[in-house]
Order: structure tokens, then sequence, then C-alpha cells
């Protein structure tokens, strides 16, 4: 049984697109769909391809690289799940792949949390936007696992940026 | 030239006690509502033919409410929403009654939304993660304030917006809700007493979020013919806009600005059936969810440059006496959270000259325009207002009302 942070993860059969989406991040690797008609990714999973309406995709990986665009750091915990996990920082980092492409204002950005070597939520004073991070993974269970970022080594995008005080 | 512009009125305000606790079920408190609505239009059972809600799987559908006040009905919808449904139901009123299909409409929200649903959650979730949680639920994104933050944080960034900032939206509205016998929190607030209010999520402090609470709330709308025979003066709808969405409404990160509001689509539309603009407006009815979200309608609506709106909220224009008050009730950060309606009652009312503060004499329409602590909150004499309905950045609404 697949779970996270104690809570089962179920992937029903009828929603094949997401739970292959977690198969491909059990390998490690973070693989996006994309469009077999127009070639474009896109992210989150979804039924149609959002840039042509094509129905058909292959899984493509990318990097995991990308640069955190906005952030909160979450104080007051709502699911159960995360009552024991707070302070965390939940980040909108955009990935390196297809930026402003197809459209000047598109991009790959994806909402995940941000942890540390150890898996456990970053701290505060390390997170900013323009800081660059790397995809990680938190393995569920029967194959599956689920992307999370990490910040890397790489020298920020541009200058760092925090929420004052 | 909007054909409907000014041919449908609201004729009718309704709501209950807004409360933490109110004992009732949804459907007490949705009849409530609806009872005082009719009253105050002047309307029997018989008179309504029509009934609009909307719901989070938390509430009484209209039949139920309906048979309970013995009204038959000739058309009704109860729809899946929360904020920016008033104004999109009040437009869809308008639709029905124009189609032939009904003659006057109620439209209602009742909603334990502290006993019982609380919108952010309750932590009795189902302790499950499926296939639709994958995308930011299994992240620790599950509340508005959760879902709302990085937007904001963002336009801090790019803007140099600042939490104090919006902490006048808070201050601006507990002064307002200082003069409204009915609002929950009546206390008058500091920008230092949000700064210093402990954390839900960075950037927003616990007096950043708005009151959830318990409460039924109510609009009648008909036609101007018929709602020259009624009690009150008609409040004419001028335009509606609802539920305008940004590209991708679903996940809206994918598309910059992230921090600009799905105001920017609705604008257009609703001043263009209203035939006016912003410098129009003299009262702003914004969905205060949040302080911030106050920004971003100012924003996206034209109130403002974008970008400007940290300014604008901080300059004393959105408060009574101010340049374009905002919320005069106090809103959903301070008078009652009711997904929207009682913002679109407060300018109803306003339009009226029919504020219910504490000046002696109100009920006739005489007010003292002394705004200081349990005085007026009634706007001088104003004659067009706008609310601005939000249920995410990526989702709004707008509506514009004149005397
Ligand atoms: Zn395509």
């Amino acid at each position: 049984m697949a779970e996270y942070l104690g809570v089962r993860v179920h992937v029903p059969e009828n929603d094949p697109t997401m739970l292959a989406y977690l198969q491909h991040a059990g390998t490690h690797r973070l693989t996006l769909q994309r469009c077999r008609d127009c070639g474009l990714l896109q992210y989150p999973p979804g039924t149609a391809c959002e840039h042509c309406t094509c129905l058909d995709f292959d899984w493509a990986p990318v990097s995991g690289k990308g640069t955190i665009y906005s952030y909160e750091i979450v104080t007051h915990p709502i699911h159960p799940a995360y009552r024991d996990r707070v302070p965390y920082p939940i980040v909108l980092v955009e990935l390196d792949e297809q930026r402003a492409v197809p459209a000047p204002d598109y991009a790959l950005r994806v909402i995940a949390t941000l942890v540390d070597a150890e898996g456990r939520p970053e701290h505060e004073e390390r997170v900013a936007i323009g800081a660059r991070v790397e995809v990680a993974f938190a393995d569920l269970g029967d194959g599956l696992a689920l992307p999370l970022f990490r910040l890397s080594d790489e020298p920020p995008e541009h200058a760092l940026w925090r929420y004052p005080g | 030239m909007n054909a409907l512009r000014d041919r449908y009125a609201i004729v009718g305000i309704g709501e209950t006690e807004f409360s933490r606790n109110s004992g009732r079920t949804t459907r007490a408190l949705g009849v409530e509502a609806i009872r005082n609505a009719m009253r105050d239009a002047g309307l029997t059972p018989a008179d309504v033919d029509g009934m609009l809600s909307y719901h989070g799987n938390d509430s009484t559908d209209s039949p139920t409410i309906a048979g309970d006040l013995g009204i038959r009905l000739n058309f009704y919808m109860d729809c899946s929403g929360g904020g920016s449904s008033t104004e999109a139901l009040i437009g869809l009123a308008i639709g029905a009654i124009e189609a032939g299909m009904c003659r006057t409409v109620a439209v209602f929200r009742a909603m334990n939304g502290y006993t019982q649903a609380r919108i952010g959650g309750t932590g009795r979730q189902a302790p499950v993660y499926t296939g639709g949680s994958i995308p930011q639920a299994i992240y620790g994104m599950t509340s508005a304030a959760q879902s709302f933050a990085p937007a904001f944080m963002r336009h801090m960034y790019e803007h140099g917006t600042t939490s104090e900032q919006v902490a006048h939206v808070k201050v601006a509205h507990s002064k307002h809700a200082s003069n409204n016998p009915k609002a929950f929190y009546k206390e008058r607030v500091t920008v230092d007493d949000v700064l210093s209010s402990r954390w839900i999520t960075k950037p927003l402090h616990l007096l950043d979020c708005c009151v959830e609470t318990d409460n039924g709330t109510a609009v009648i709308v008909t036609s101007i013919e018929r709602a020259r025979d009624l009690k009150q003066h008609p409040i004419h709808i001028m335009g509606v806009a609802g539920r305008t969405t940004k590209r991708k409404g679903n996940y809206h990160w994918s598309y910059a600005p992230i921090s600009l509001h799905a105001g920017q689509y609705g604008g257009p539309i609703v001043f263009a059936n209203a035939g006016v603009g912003p410098e129009d407006i003299d009262i702003t009815g914004s969905y205060d969810a949040f302080t911030f979200t106050t920004l971003f309608q100012l924003e996206a609506y034209g109130f403002c440059k974008v970008g400007e709106g940290g300014e604008y909220v901080s300059s004393g224009i959105i408060e009574l006496g101010g340049a374009r008050p905002n919320n005069p009730s106090g809103g959903h950060l301070c008078e009652v959270y009711s997904h929207g309606m009682n913002m679109v009652i407060e300018n109803v009312r306003q339009l009226r000259g029919l504020v219910d503060d504490y000046c002696p004499s109100w009920q006739q329409g005489e007010h003292t325009y002394d705004y200081s602590e349990r005085g007026c909150r009634q706007v001088r004499d104003p004659e067009i207002t706008m609310n601005l309905g939000w249920a995410s950045p990526a989702t709004g609404s707008a509506l514009i009302l004149r005397k």
C-alpha cells in the first residue's frame, strides 16, 4: 500500500495519467507529460494537452532543476499529516525546461515542499525566491514516489529575496 | 449599450445573526434570511417563484427552504461554489427572469461556516490522498490561506508590497465594523495588532485572515417594473461579470503574473455592461477573505495601477471618510464570512441611505456622518457601488449597483 506521511495514497485505476506520473517518479526521474502532437510539456498531469487539446502523450524525463519562483512558510497546520511538520516551506518552482514557451507568460511551475538532505522541512532562513533547487523523491511504496525539491549547490539565478523579517 | 442595464433591481435583503454557535441547521438559517429579505421587500411567499443558492456540500437545497416558507418554485438551482458566487448568481437570476422562467428570485447562502464546515478544513478530512491531491494537497497546501499565500508573496517580491500596507485593510474594516451593531468583531485594531498576531502561513498573520462564522444571507432580485411597486427604493443592477477565470483556473501558477487576479478579465466585462468606469464608483465591496485579497481585486479591476495596491490600501482612500470607502460593514475580516453576500447586502443598504449603524435615527435615513467608534457608517450620498468577488487569485466576479 502506498502512503505518504502516514496517509494512504490511492490513485484509482481510472486515473492512469496521475498513476503513471507517480510511477515514473518511482524511478527517481522527474517525468512530465509531452504532447504527441505539438511536442510541448505540461504540468500538472492532465487529460488533454493544454496547448493544443491533443489527447495522446508520451512521458519525457526533465532535469528536475529549477528556481524558486515564490514560497510560503506554513506554521498553522491543517491536514493531520502535517501537524508534526510545521513550520514547513511550500515552494513554487519554475523548472528550467520550456521557460516562456509557448508563450512569454507560460512556464512549468510546480508546487511542492522544500526538504533538506534528510527529507525534513527545510529551514525558513534558507528559503528564498531566486534560489536554485533540484528534485528529490519521497518513496511512497508500490513503486510510486512523490517529487519534492531541495536546495542545490548552484548559485542563485538572481539576487535572493526573502520575506523581510 | 447593454439592453439589460438598470432593467433589474435588488428589492430585498435579509440575514440572520452572525455567530460562531448558531445552534441551528443551515435550513433554519436559510429560511430566516429569505423570510427577512421578503419582509424587507414587502413580498409574500406567493410573490417569490425563483431561488438560487450556492454551497460546498455544506448547505440546504432550495426546495427544502422554499417548502418551509410555503414558496412554490418555477425555477431553482443550487450551484456549487463559494466566493464570487453572489455576483454571478445575481446575473443568473436576471437571466432566469429574462428567459421567462420565473419573475422574482431569492438568492441565498446558508452556512455553519464555523461549527460545521470550515472552509480551511477542520483536520477531519478523509485520511487518503487521491489523484486530485497530487498537484497541491499532498504537499500540505489545503486551506485557502495556504493556497493563496504564494501569489501574495510574489506580489511582495515583484512590487515591494509590505505586510504593514495590507494590515491597513484590517484596520480600516475594523473601524467600519465598530460602527456596525451586527458585526462579529466590533473592536478596532491597529497595524501593530495585525503584525504581532501569530503566523498562519508566512506572509499571512492571523489577523490577515477573515472571521469564520455561522450565518444565513439572502437578496431578492426582480424586474424594475415589479420593483417599483415594492416597499423599498429599488437598487438598480447596472452590470454583472462572473465567474471569470484566469487561464488554467485550476492551476493558475503556470501563467504569469501569478499575483494578478482574474478581475483583469471581469473588469472590462462589468464596466462595459454597466457603462461606467472605476472612477465612477463611490464604494467598493471587496472579497476580503484575507487582507491582501482586497489589494489584488482593487488592482485587477483598475482602481489603482498594478503594483500600487499597497499604497492604495494604506492611503486612507478605503476608510469611511476617504475618497472611496471599501467594505463599510467591516466585510469578511470583521463583520461576517458569508462567501460574498454581506458585501452586496451592505452596498444595497448604503445606496438606500439606510445603513443600520449607531445613529439614533438611521431608520429614517438620518445619519451623523461621524465615523468615530460606535458612530455612523453611512457614506454620504453614494450613487454607484461595486462588488469585487473572489474565489481565488484565478476566479472572480463583479457587480455594479446604483441608486
Ligand atoms: Zn499539444
